[in-house]
């Protein structure tokens, strides 16, 4: 059996090594080091992957669980965390100069972070893991050092803090009612905290967590970094590190918080991002900020998908929410070049024929043509709705469909100008290779899961089984399965 | 095992790339004519009297996904794969190599126009909701790809149109899976079984998403707007081919998922406030107003192929009535009509096209005189607009009478009526459209216009055979449509070779061809025995009051069309659905300024306050409650 605790340890050690072989001549070195790392953290991941049988805890340092930390390894923790070094390796910021460094060795931060959020089995070192990953994220969103994205990283700053300060409180409410943090002990003793107070105490995890899962209302940060990042950071936190915050919410919704109000509000806050992104986007003039507009649109229909009960929910949330990962990283990635108003790109499908293309084909899944993974992702997801039947679920469903309506008018004008003759022959400049070519790998995986849908939807039900099963994870976690290190 | 379907599915799926490889020369686009021919014979070759299976099945996500084609199907698919041979054809010669030089895409062309057929092919095959929806949505971005084509003017439109589509996608969508969420399950079997048990209120939704996500495709009102100007500024073949069949599938999917799934004696139960009004009374007016109001638009046009285009959303309401009123001679003239509408339209817009190929413009006010320029282009349209206004001895009367007749039959004087003055509007309309093109004074600037060529004008001529010969003898059609009504369950028409055989009025258009001609004939030998002479004259000559008037004046001119009629009614059109159409978009935007205030406010942190007091509050709430 592998290490995966080594995912987590490789990238942090790599992340505060980078910055030492700038100055003494290493460029060689620190170029590799960083792409060397995340590839093993996923090689390591992989072999778990593969070798996997049935869940196990790992007690970090000998503790044993409740009172130690607790790693738990699932498949959809698995899932999650090697997306992780995968994604980091696709979007890796090249370069060797300081400021490259500074954002690879942010980079690898995060990536520890993200890996350690997917496979905390514990509440507190969930929240520290937290914590670093916002922490690397300021730095990145700072990272192209302009003042727009200063201030901009500075407004993530403020909204972040302030909804960790909230989560602190939620925890500490929680630890107030439990006397206890780690997410087996609480699922058994979930009951206690079936009352206003555990409802409020889930409210203000889902604040905090929201902030980087561009929750609605915490979400005011995101067009604005997106904006002034780069495009690959951009696609990072969009792509990546929204996707496990929102996973951190959906274990303690799956563990601590099995009530049905927990789920309504999930539900509500999710359909208003849907809303508030869609309509916002609408009158995007820039295509970055139009994208971090729908990104906020598409995890609302992400949190509206993990809303659901049981299995059906888990499976469209995670559906979602990994298409949604592969699809707005690409468009990131395309619209690298593509910066300033939607009217000045112009003729932009004459210089990069390839990348124009792929922007089609990344739209059209994220409108759900069939049969696109989108089309899938958005079917579990409105059949689970639809299935649950009550009024507030069926209005969710009336929005999302009216969310895609109006996603097919502003990707279209994009698609159009794209494919427009060229005015006194201004053509946007062509991709960069790197972006394209991630981009590409990006497309022949999202055809592969279009070709692969059933085993792929499959292989999530039992991913789902085990991971909706709260008895397994107790039992893991608490009954003496558990691996020592 | 590979059947007959699959076959057809496999070289329309081929005939993809060889369009975009072949599109370019002359003779490669006649191969491409010469693989429409072969899709039509594979077409053919399927027995349309029981479905067709295609081996191509999938278990996807729980749900059984496979492709069947039945006698309405098929019906539609001979529509749909005719639209298309003869929409290449017309464009395979001299029109494309005139356009290619123009910049136009012949590759996007030809591979389009194949794409369509694919995906209406694959919609009209669909075996299960799942390979429904695969069509529709194949259908509705295909078309998009024709639309787009001409730039300009076009990419309003086909925005326009997109976000219509996707609107309709959406409601079709979200009928399917209420429709699983109902039924358990997305066979079409599950829901025909399980339609006589399910509450009104479900059915209600089923039956409602799924026709008004039907409708926006036919433009049926309110949704009309948007398909005029997207079918009329597609390139000539692709405006054809969309002008012709595109819209029929929302008729398509009404007939096999109101009629057939749902079944009449359900759609019943679905009544409005005290029973007065009922769904399908409701359909029934939506089909007659959608029949009167665009054709009186369509009037008011000076372009000629908005003008067509505009009659392609009227003659909609024609067939949607048929099929609503669904009696065994309604519903046969509602889908008779959709053969007959193919087939004098494509001729309508191949002449139209043929006029801008030769003159630049489809300009109604900037027209006229073509006949003796043009004269086989003004036979086809001739006999196209005698189609379209349902006269005989042309196949649009054929099936125009039989909805007439089911109307009176049936009890429907109202509705009768109604469909009179639409048939008003729409003869008024076609005369502006012969009269401005190719009657009147010839302008000077088209004096060295010559006939448009043979590669356009036979693919005309030969449709105008069709429209005749399916005129004088619609049983050849009937039959067909015969067995599409019995695939949805309905009573099939008794036909005979000349029309309809009726205990309560028969149709023989044998003899009405034979009766106009013998009074042609006869009305030609009085006037040539009995002294009947002719002078012909330059068409540039102008006489006022024996006075000679140089060619330049401008003294028999057809500018405003119908002043005086316009002036009566436009007091009734006041633009309100472009109106509401228009605030409808003004409030999403001033929705959108509001979420944007919300996302680029300069003091955001506030938000996370503000939001964990609203959200406290809720949890208060929740506790007090």
């Amino acid at each position: 059996m592998t290490d995966v605790t080594l995912a987590v340890v490789l990238p942090l050690l790599g992340a505060f090594l980078l910055p030492l072989t700038a100055h003494r001549g290493l460029h060689w070195l620190g170029m590799l080091l960083g792409p060397a790392l995340l590839a093993l953290a996923a090689l390591l991941l992989f072999a778990t992957w593969t070798a996997f049988e049935s869940p196990y805890a790992i007690a970090l340092g000998g503790f044993a669980p409740p009172l130690g930390i607790t790693f738990y390894v699932d498949l959809l923790g698995l899932l999650f965390a090697l997306a992780v070094p995968l994604t980091s390796l696709l979007l890796w910021p090249g370069g060797s100069d300081e400021a490259a460094i500074r954002q690879q060795s942010l980079t690898l931060l995060l990536a520890a972070a993200l890996t350690g959020m997917a496979l905390s089995g514990d509440l507190f070192n969930l929240y520290v893991f937290y914590e670093l990953a916002a922490v690397a994220s300021y730095g990145l969103a700072a990272s192209s050092a302009t003042g727009p994205a200063f201030v901009a990283a500075f407004r993530f700053l403020l909204i972040s803090a302030l909804g960790s300060v909230v989560t602190l409180l939620g925890i500490a409410l929680i630890y107030f009612k439990t006397g206890t943090l780690n997410l087996a002990h609480l699922a058994t003793l979930s009951e206690r905290l079936a009352d206003p107070q555990g409802l409020a105490a889930f409210a203000m995890l889902l604040i905090g967590f929201g902030v980087k899962a561009e929750l609605f209302p915490v979400n005011a940060w995101v067009p604005e970094v997106y904006a002034a990042t780069g495009k690959r950071v951009a696609a990072l936190l969009a792509g990546l590190a929204s996707k496990l915050a929102v996973l951190a919410v959906v274990r303690i919704l799956l563990l601590v918080f099995p009530h049905d109000e927990a789920r309504q509000l999930l539900l509500l806050l999710g359909t208003l991002g849907v809303l508030s992104g869609e309509l916002a986007a609408w009158q995007a003039r820039d295509v970055t900020r139009m994208l971090a507009w729908s990104s906020i649109g598409q995890l609302g229909v992400v949190l509206v998908a993990f809303s659901l009960p049981g299995k059906a929910g888990l499976i469209a949330g995670v559906t979602v929410a990994m298409h949604h990962l592969v699809v707005k990283s690409a468009l990131f990635l395309l619209a690298d070049r593509w910066g300033g108003a939607v009217d000045r790109l112009k003729g932009a499908a004459t210089a990069s024929p390839l990348g124009a293309a792929l922007f089609v084909l990344f739209a059209l899944s994220l409108l759900g043509l069939p049969p696109l993974p989108g089309f899938w992702s958005k079917y579990l997801v409105l059949s689970g709705l639809a299935e649950a039947g009550s009024g507030m679920q069926h209005l969710a469903l009336g929005v999302i469909l009216l969310g895609t309506v109006i996603e097919g008018g502003y990707l279209l004008r994009i698609i159009t100008r794209l494919y427009a003759a060229p005015e006194r022959d201004i053509v946007p400049p062509a991709h960069r290779f790197p972006n394209l070519f991630a981009s590409g790998l990006l497309a022949l995986l999202l055809v592969a899961g279009a070709i692969l849908i059933d085993p792929l939807w499959q292989g999530l039900n039992t991913l789902a089984a085990s991971a909706t099963d709260t008895q397994v994870y107790v039992q893991t976690v608490l009954g003496g399965k558990g691996i020592t290190r | 095992m590979i059947g007959a379907l699959d076959m057809l599915l496999l070289a329309a799926l081929a005939a993809i790339p060889l369009s975009a490889l072949f599109a370019t020369t002359r003779s490669g686009r006649w191969l491409l004519v010469a693989a429409y021919a072969v899709q039509f014979g594979l077409l053919i070759m399927l027995q349309p009297a029981t479905a067709a299976h295609s081996a191509l099945s999938f278990q996807l996500l729980g749900n059984a996904v496979g492709w069947q084609m039945d006698a309405l199907g098929w019906y539609f698919a001979v529509i749909t794969i005719g639209s298309a041979g003869f929409a290449a054809a017309y464009a395979a010669g001299e029109w494309s190599e005139v356009n290619g030089r123009l910049g136009l895409s012949l590759r996007w062309l030809y591979a389009g126009l194949q794409i369509n057929v694919l995906a209406m092919l694959l919609l009209l095959a669909s075996g299960d909701f799942v390979s429904l929806f695969i069509g529709w949505e194949l259908t509705s971005w295909a078309g998009l790809i024709l639309m787009l084509l001409a730039g300009g003017d076009a990419i309003r439109a086909s925005l326009r149109y997109i976000v219509y589509a996707i609107a309709g996608g959406m409601t079709v969508f979200a009928g399917l899976v209420i429709t699983q969420a109902a039924v358990g399950s997305l066979q079409f079997d599950a829901l025909h079984a399980a339609a006589p048990s399910l509450g009104t209120g479900r059915l209600w939704a089923i039956a409602l998403l799924f026709i008004l996500g039907f409708s926006v495709k036919m433009a049926s009102m309110p949704f009309h707007l948007w398909q005029a100007p997207a079918y009329a500024y597609s390139p000539a073949p692709g405006s054809s081919f969309l002008g012709s069949i595109s819209a029929r599938m929302g008729l398509f999917g009404i007939a096999l998922v109101a009629i057939k799934l749902i079944g009449l004696a359900q759609l019943d139960r679905l009544s409005l406030v005290t029973d007065l009004v009922d769904l399908r009374g409701l359909l029934t007016w939506v089909a007659v107003f959608t029949a009167i109001l665009p054709t009186f638009v369509a009037m008011r046009q000076n372009d000629a192929r908005l003008l067509l285009g505009w009659h392609g959303v009227g003659q909609g309401g024609y067939m949607l009535l048929g099929v609503i009123i669904a009696d065994r001679l309604g519903s046969a003239g509602g889908l008779l009509h959709v053969f007959n509408h193919a087939t004098y339209q494509a001729i309508l817009l191949m002449a139209v096209f043929a006029v801008i190929h030769r003159t630049g413009t489809a300009d109604l006010n900037r027209l006229g005189g073509l006949v003796t320029r043009m004269p086989l282009t003004f036979l086809a349209m001739l006999i196209g607009i005698i189609g379209l206004a349902g006269l005989p001895p042309m196949n649009g009367f054929v099936s125009k009478w039989m909805i007439y007749r089911a109307l009176i039959v049936d009890g429907h004087p109202l509705l009768f009526v109604a469909t009179v003055i639409s048939t008003l509007g729409t003869v008024l309309s076609v005369y502006k459209l012969l009269h401005n093109t190719f009657l009147g004074q010839l302008r000077l600037e088209h004096e060295q216009i010559h006939e448009a060529p043979w590669s356009m004008t036979v693919p005309m001529l030969l449709l105008c055979v069709v429209v005749f010969v399916t005129g004088a003898a619609p049983g050849l059609v009937l039959q067909y449509v015969a067995a599409a009504q019995q695939a949805i369950g309905l009573e099939p028409v008794r036909y005979i070779l000349g029309g309809i055989e009726s205990p309560t009025g028969s149709l023989d258009m044998l003899w009405i061809t034979a009766i106009l001609f013998a009074g042609f004939g006869i009305g030609a030998v009085l006037f040539y025995l009995i002294g009947g002479r002719s002078r012909r004259v330059h068409q540039l000559d102008n006489y006022a009051g024996g006075h000679f008037l140089t060619a330049d004046v401008r003294y028999q001119y057809s500018d405003n069309f119908y002043a005086g009629l316009m002036h009566r009614i436009r007091p009734w059109y006041r633009g309100s659905f472009e109106w509401t159409e228009s605030a409808l978009v003004s409030a999403l935007g001033a929705a959108s300024t509001l979420a944007r205030g919300f996302f680029e406010q300069a003091n955001p942190a506030q938000w996370v306050l503000v939001g964990t007091t609203v959200i406290m509050t809720w949890v208060m709430w929740y506790a007090l409650g």
